[in-house]
């Protein structure tokens, strides 16, 4: 008689044998995980016949007999034979037959008479499971209850001095410079929190909010706020629409996530979503996290940052971007599962401090702000959005949200250099204001990298490099992004995938907190994203950690000449900026991204910051 | 109600198509997917090797903002309403 043991597992007498000329690596892992449970094992050689394999099977009495078979020539015969022996030699009498193997569909296991068959995804615990009478729910994979702190424990030390001191003198002039000015874009941002506490308990005063808001509106928003026109390509989201979004909320909880996938958990994954939809939004937020997304990041139409003014109520949008407004977020947020970090992007418009109050009102974990990117590569007047971009970073330290800085201006042309002096000198005011700024540098294919051929001979250099050089300035957060791989994917959806995985691998295995990935259509431009395009590079990326594992990714000499290069980069447009004692004039003059490189000072917001009565 | 209706968004068809050049491969793609029923399509990715194409071809079932059919009626085994 069996007797448990004290793990609770009843000890089982299992056979294991191949029908194969040799060993089945299949049958020795199930052997070791029987054996490690407690199991009595026996495990017969290759090439025995049919008639061997019963004999032997036979007179070992087992509970179980689990024949394997990995080629599929004759198989379906070799299967039948082997139930028929069994049957005559009175086998099944005690033991259950189970057959498995490359070969092996469960569905033809059961026809020819065997109690139970494991195709070749089947994983080994299936078998171990089987043996004790358990049921493993092969989708049963977990994923984190709690957010991670991407902050957490960073001191935000100058750790190299001499840049510490150039940034601290020019981000302080460029808050005093701020402090006394303010903008439509401020008004609004403050209106909005008014708005809002008053939307439910006072509509009279909502109402006349409301007016003020819209008179400080510009462009298809004014005239929506004025008329009820709606904004171009945008429409109204229907009841059934938010019907669906509800239905995924609701089952959010049991969420299904693939095993194969477990390997993300430990990872801060972001992906993007913006497909216009909120609705289509949440599917997409759905399966990322399934697939094991640990962020996502809501992307809005560019038209929204060049309109003074966001609207209220939740739209559909039929182009790239989801409309920012408050009920869009908290639509989206329905679909946000626990554990899942949400990112609303403040970074680069006329919105920037309001998208803050937003997120925050939506109950987003992160922003993103950079004054210098959305000076120079995304439109903005440099002199409205620094004095937006320091109210945007009062609001979030004021809200305890962390932001991103990043630094996409290196796809326009701008040298990193140029771009992490920028990141710098933003990211210090963000201390100084009390904020948990975390840098962002681009990891990609970018024109500097191609023009100086920093890579040309590998794509690990000259991002290796950048993670070196940014890890000895300041101790704070890197986030690579956004997201890593731009420039090197093409419209293969396999080629898109590995550059995606390996860069996103390289960023973690150098010292990342998070990184940003995109989908395999990222080179795609014909079409919205899809959302197997989603599940491909989340695919790709956790395959691509099980490969690495701690293993390391090893950079040439080349990236520590590059780090020291970048270094001396940064300190030379930091002095011409601290030279220059005016931030905003550096930033029209091109101290930190020029013409000749492909920056140019935006327009939108020209002339709309006045000096604070 | 036709088991595309359940596609989230679109519906990818990845092959190998035998012919002369990209274009022609190209030409053929938007055909198959025309054959397939697929009046949204494009080619997401094309490229000539050997004998033929290494083709991706994209029919999008519902773009964002369209009018979605994920849950209308039922869908029978043979593709008709329940």
């Amino acid at each position: 008689m069996a007797h448990t043991r004290s793990n609770g597992i009843e000890p089982r007498k299992v056979v294991l044998a191949p029908l194969d000329p040799v060993h089945d690596v299949g049958l020795k892992l199930i052997r070791r995980k029987l054996v490690e449970r407690g199991h009595h094992v026996t495990l017969l050689p290759p090439d025995l016949s049919i008639e061997e394999i019963v004999a032997r099977a036979k007179a070992a009495d087992p509970d179980f007999v689990m024949i394997s078979r990995a080629l599929s020539y004759g198989i379906s015969e070799l299967l039948a034979k082997f139930v028929d022996l069994a049957d005559a030699a009175g086998l099944r009498e005690k033991a259950k037959l189970v057959a498995g193997g490359l070969s092996m569909k469960p569905v033809i296991a059961q026809e020819l008479g065997f109690d139970a068959g494991f195709g070749p995804d089947t994983p080994v615990e299936a078998a171990v499971a089987y043996v004790e009478g358990r049921e493993l729910d092969l989708l049963g994979g977990s994923r984190r209850q709690e957010k991670p702190d991407l902050t957490a424990g960073f001191t935000y030390k100058f750790l190299d001095s001499e840049i510490g001191s150039l940034c601290t003198a020019i981000a302080q002039q460029l808050i005093d410079w701020a402090n006394k000015r303010t903008s439509p874009g401020i008004q609004r941002a403050q209106l909005r929190v008014e708005m809002e506490s008053q939307r439910q308990a006072c509509p009279e005063a909502y109402s006349r909010l409301r007016q003020e808001y819209a008179a400080l509106s510009s462009g298809e928003v004014k005239e929506w706020y004025l008329t009820g026109k709606h904004v171009s390509h945008t429409r109204p989201i229907t009841q059934k629409e938010a019907d669906y979004i509800r239905s995924l909320a609701k089952n959010a909880g049991n969420l299904v996530v693939p095993r194969s996938q477990e390997v993300l958990n430990d990872r801060n994954v972001f992906v993007q979503y913006g497909t216009g939809c909120p609705v289509m939004d949440a599917y997409h937020i759905n399966l990322s996290i399934a697939w094991g997304a640990r962020g996502v990041v809501h992307f809005d139409p560019s038209w929204g940052a060049r309109n003074e003014g966001l609207l209220e109520e939740a739209w559909s949008h039929e182009h790239d971007g989801t409309v920012l407004t408050l009920d869009n977020l908290r639509l989206i947020k329905q679909g946000i599962v626990p554990g899942i970090l949400w990112q609303v992007r403040a970074h680069r418009g006329l919105n920037t401090p309001e998208t803050v109050v937003l997120a925050h009102l939506s109950g987003a974990d992160l922003t993103k702000i950079n004054i210098v990117y959305g000076s120079l590569a995304a439109g903005t007047d440099p002199e409205r959005l620094t004095v937006d971009g320091v109210e945007a970073m009062k609001l979030a330290a004021k809200y305890n949200m962390p932001y991103d800085v990043v630094t996409n201006e290196e796809l326009a042309g701008v040298p990193a250099a140029k771009a992490f002096a920028g990141m710098l000198i933003v990211a210090t005011a963000g201390v100084l204001l009390g904020g948990r700024p975390i840098l962002q540098p681009l990891f990609a294919n970018s024109p500097e990298g191609m023009i100086t051929g920093y890579t040309e001979h590998n794509f690990i250099d000259f991002n290796v490099a950048k993670m070196k050089v940014l890890s000895s300035i300041i101790d704070a957060p890197i986030w690579p992004g956004a997201p890593v791989g731009f420039l090197t994917q093409t419209q293969d959806r396999c080629q898109s995938s590995v550059m995606t995985a390996l860069h996103a691998a390289l960023a973690l295995n150098s010292g990342a907190t998070a990184v940003t990935i995109a989908s395999s259509d990222e080179a795609y431009a014909g079409g919205p994203i899809t959302a197997p395009a989603r599940v491909d590079t989340l695919k790709a990326t956790a395959a691509a950690f099980r490969f690495f594992g701690e293993g390391g990714i090893r950079p040439t000499q080349e990236a520590d000449k590059i780090a020291e290069q970048l270094r001396q980069g940064i300190v030379e447009v930091l002095k011409q900026v601290a030279a220059r004692g005016d931030f905003v004039a550096s930033l029209y003059e091109g101290d930190l991204g020029n013409k000749e490189d492909g920056a140019y000072p935006g327009r939108s917001g020209k002339g709309t910051v006045t000096l604070k009565q | 109600m036709s088991v595309k209706h359940r596609i989230l968004d679109g519906c990818d068809v990845e092959t190998f198509i035998l012919c002369n050049d990209v274009e022609e491969g190209k030409t053929l793609g938007l055909r198959l997917m025309a054959e397939l029923g697929f009046d949204d399509a494009d080619v997401v990715s094309c490229e000539m090797g050997g004998p033929g194409v290494r083709i991706r071809l994209r029919g999008y079932v519902y773009r964002p903002s369209a009018d979605y059919q994920w849950y209308g009626p039922e869908v029978e085994q043979d593709g008709t309403h329940a």
